[in-house]
């Protein structure tokens, strides 16, 4: 073992002290460690907390806020969170609440995600009446705060329960499926302090009401908050049904994402079956089911090191923690070929932080192509990989993925680039009718039949 | 100026001194506005120095912050120890939350970080302005368009380690946007096309919630180009609302 120089860098101030254990004692410390942060019970031992859902109907009944529910139209499934509590998700008639990340920067994240809707005949809405939830800005910088914070989030999911309108539908046709995994966290961290706050209810009113937000006087809640990565499990039967490559020879490392499934902890997804049952099941259950191989890495529930701040100013920060805690164990420990994330940040982090590890050398340089879940799930079930999956916006090498997959990438890539003349043409094509991304406001016109 | 002291010395002041630089009544009035967040009570519920929040915490690895260190902080009511954390310590919180699924209290370290962040912020600390001036983009971003992110942010000039390959194939951002298949993501200043009634409708949140005084104490300058910008598009707005009132008109006298 490495002797402690002093000059390591703890953060447990100047008063840390190495402990010297021989291997044989810190191989047994680390194991007993080990064998605990890996189990569920890591969270669940823990004084249960309350269920958020249970006061949101109290004050249903009570008349103070309406909730947008999860209705027979929205042929919903059931799944078990946490500590066994049933979580229902909708699989159609579903309002697309887009990330800024993924959008900006993954563009094949949304796209592969819409594909498989498509293959499935799933009704869905993507329009330009939604804000980012602002809170990425919010944790890197502390410009915002939970008033803010939740007044976006109200704002955003009464659009998804009134954008129906504009095709004729009822209130509420629209259920909304966060893309983003910070979105995902911070919606329910605020849901959680507007259930228990009157202050905050009674702030946030003010500006709902001004904005012509509220449903009958009240503000309006959704009965639940739902993650894109937890449609893609509780429809991953449907999904694998449909998949025409073969990927059993495929090792996929698994990033779970921190805002997913340790923010807000107890409305994460556990599954029996999966992991048995000891980690968060969404991507994992899915990656199985298409027949991938799921390896296990010792630093699985390390974050990625996006930072929110780091990832634009203490970069780095950002990419060796990125390199030497996820990238570099995945490959070495796992001999991964592919890292599957579920959430904007990790994987932005994960695939564009490798090419500077060729700085130290090639004995640490290293690489590992990384995607969303979807973005894996679409190619194994034939989607285009320029067209769809968009991967050409990815710095990791995810050729190397593709060829073990056996797609010729290189004619779909130039396939992609002869499209490109016809998009020159005005002759791009589209997941949608584009007619209806606008629903009310500048650019809204009314049409009478939606072509898909 | 506290040009010629220890960091200590400049925000704490001379500990043999009866008099420190930090009056106690601006101490309190920082830790006070801490405590009166509606989540200070839900984030910290007590702390027996186990250190696991440490333990797991990706910004221990790399910088002098420790989750542990925060909660003793905040728990013991130590305010010079509170504010010497805020002038750097707050700002390497990585906001993972890891920290908040571990701890057996049930506390959330990250998030009392971002209440002492909102509170840095309130009190124009300088550590926060110096801290959050190369994340000035992202904000004239998200306030003034309702995206954080854009295409045209990424590019190798400001992303130069990460390497040759922002895109694979060479063509026009412009043009590989319009080949995305989504009619919303055909965009290059923000990550999808946002409605401009959408974009009024948050600047009356910004302005509501103190969002833009917030902007205002960090940043003077960035705030006149945003209310610039926010003056700009509801005028638009207005403009168009009147077109459609006479739109309206017309359709009547027909």
């Amino acid at each position: 073992m490495k002797e402690n120089c002093g000059e390591r860098l703890t953060g447990h101030g100047s008063e840390w002290n190495d402990a010297k254990l021989s291997a044989d004692d810190a191989k047994t410390a680390t194991s007993w460690v080990e064998a605990r942060v890996d189990k569920r019970a890591m969270l669940t031992q823990k004084d249960r907390v309350e269920d958020v859902r249970d006061v949101m109907w109290q004050l249903e009944k009570e008349g103070e806020i309406a909730v947008h529910r999860i209705e027979e139209q929205h042929k919903p499934k059931m799944v078990k969170t946490l500590f066994g509590w049933q979580k229902v998700i909708p699989t159609t008639q579903l309002w697309h609440h887009k990330s800024c990340g993924q959008c900006g920067n993954i563009p094949g994240y949304p796209t592969s995600l819409l594909w498989l809707q498509n293959e499935m005949d799933i009704s869905y809405l993507d329009e330009t009446d939604q804000t980012s939830c602002t809170a990425w800005n919010y944790h890197g910088s502390g410009i915002g705060n939970i008033v803010s914070l939740a007044a976006v989030f109200l704002r955003n999911f009464h659009q998804a329960y009134v954008s129906g309108k504009a095709q004729g539908f009822d209130d509420g046709h629209y259920y909304p499926l966060v893309h983003c995994g910070t979105s995902f966290g911070n919606y329910k961290e605020v849901r959680k302090f507007l259930l228990g706050s009157p202050e905050l209810r009674e702030q946030v009113r003010k500006i709902l009401d001004k904005l012509g937000r509220l449903v009958d006087g009240k503000l309006l809640i959704p009965e639940e908050i739902v993650h894109y990565s937890e449609w893609l499990h509780v429809m991953r039967p449907e999904i694998a049904a449909r998949r025409t490559i073969d990927v059993s020879h495929i090792r996929a490392t698994i990033h779970p994402a921190c805002h997913v499934y340790k923010m807000i902890p107890e409305d994460a997804i556990y599954d029996d079956d999966i992991l048995e049952g000891n980690r968060v099941a969404v991507s994992t259950g899915l990656i199985e089911e298409l027949g991938a191989r799921v390896m296990d890495y010792s630093t699985w529930y390390d974050c990625c090191g996006f930072g929110f701040r780091h990832i634009i100013s203490e970069r780095e920060f950002t990419r060796s923690y990125a390199i030497d805690r996820k990238i570099r164990v995945a490959v070495e420990e796992a001999q991964s070929n592919v890292m599957i994330g579920h959430d904007t940040g990790c994987i932005t982090t994960l695939d564009k932080n490798q090419w500077i590890s060729k700085a130290g050398g090639p004995e640490k340089e290293v690489s590992l192509p990384v995607m969303a879940d979807c973005q894996f799930a679409a190619l194994a079930c034939g989607a285009d990989p320029y067209k769809i999956a968009q991967l050409h916006w990815h710095a990791s090498p995810v050729e190397d993925l593709m060829e073990k997959m056996g797609i010729d990438w290189e004619a779909k890539k130039a396939g992609f680039e002869d499209y490109l003349e016809e998009v020159k043409q005005g002759h791009g094509e589209s997941l949608y009718d584009p007619r209806l991304k606008i629903t009310s406001g500048p650019g809204f016109k009314k049409i009478a039949a939606p072509v898909n | 100026m506290h040009a010629a002291g220890t960091r200590v010395q400049d925000f704490i002041g001379d500990p043999v001194s009866d008099e420190p630089v930090i009056a106690r009544g601006d101490l309190e009035d920082v830790f006070n506005d801490i405590q009166a967040d509606i989540r200070y009570d839900h984030d910290l519920n007590g702390c027996l120095n186990c250190g696991i929040c440490t333990a797991t915490c990706p910004a221990a690895h790399y910088y002098d912050f420790s989750p542990r260190e925060i909660v003793q902080l905040l728990w013991t009511e130590n305010l010079e120890g509170v504010y010497d954390a805020m002038q750097e310590k707050i700002w390497a919180c990585a906001q993972c939350y890891t920290c908040a699924a571990r701890c057996p209290f049930g506390n959330s370290p990250g998030s009392l970080v971002m209440i002492m962040r909102e509170v840095a912020i309130k009190h124009g600390m300088q550590s926060a302005k110096d801290v959050l001036r190369p994340f000035s983009r992202v904000m004239l971003k998200l306030i003034s368009t309702g995206n954080q992110l854009a295409p045209d942010m990424i590019n190798p000039e400001h992303f130069a380690d990460w390497g040759p390959n922002i895109s694979k194939v060479d063509a026009p951002l412009k043009l590989l946007r319009q080949a995305i298949p989504m009619p919303t993501l055909n965009t290059t200043e923000t990550a999808w096309e946002v409605n401009l009634k959408t974009s009024v409708e948050l600047y009356t949140i910004w302005e509501m919630t103190g969002v833009l005084d917030q902007l205002e104490t960090i940043d003077e300058n960035l705030f006149d180009v945003i209310e610039d910008i926010m003056d700009e598009k509801r005028e638009d707005y207005e403009d168009w609302l009147e077109d459609q009132e006479d739109e309206d008109d017309d359709d009547e006298d027909d």
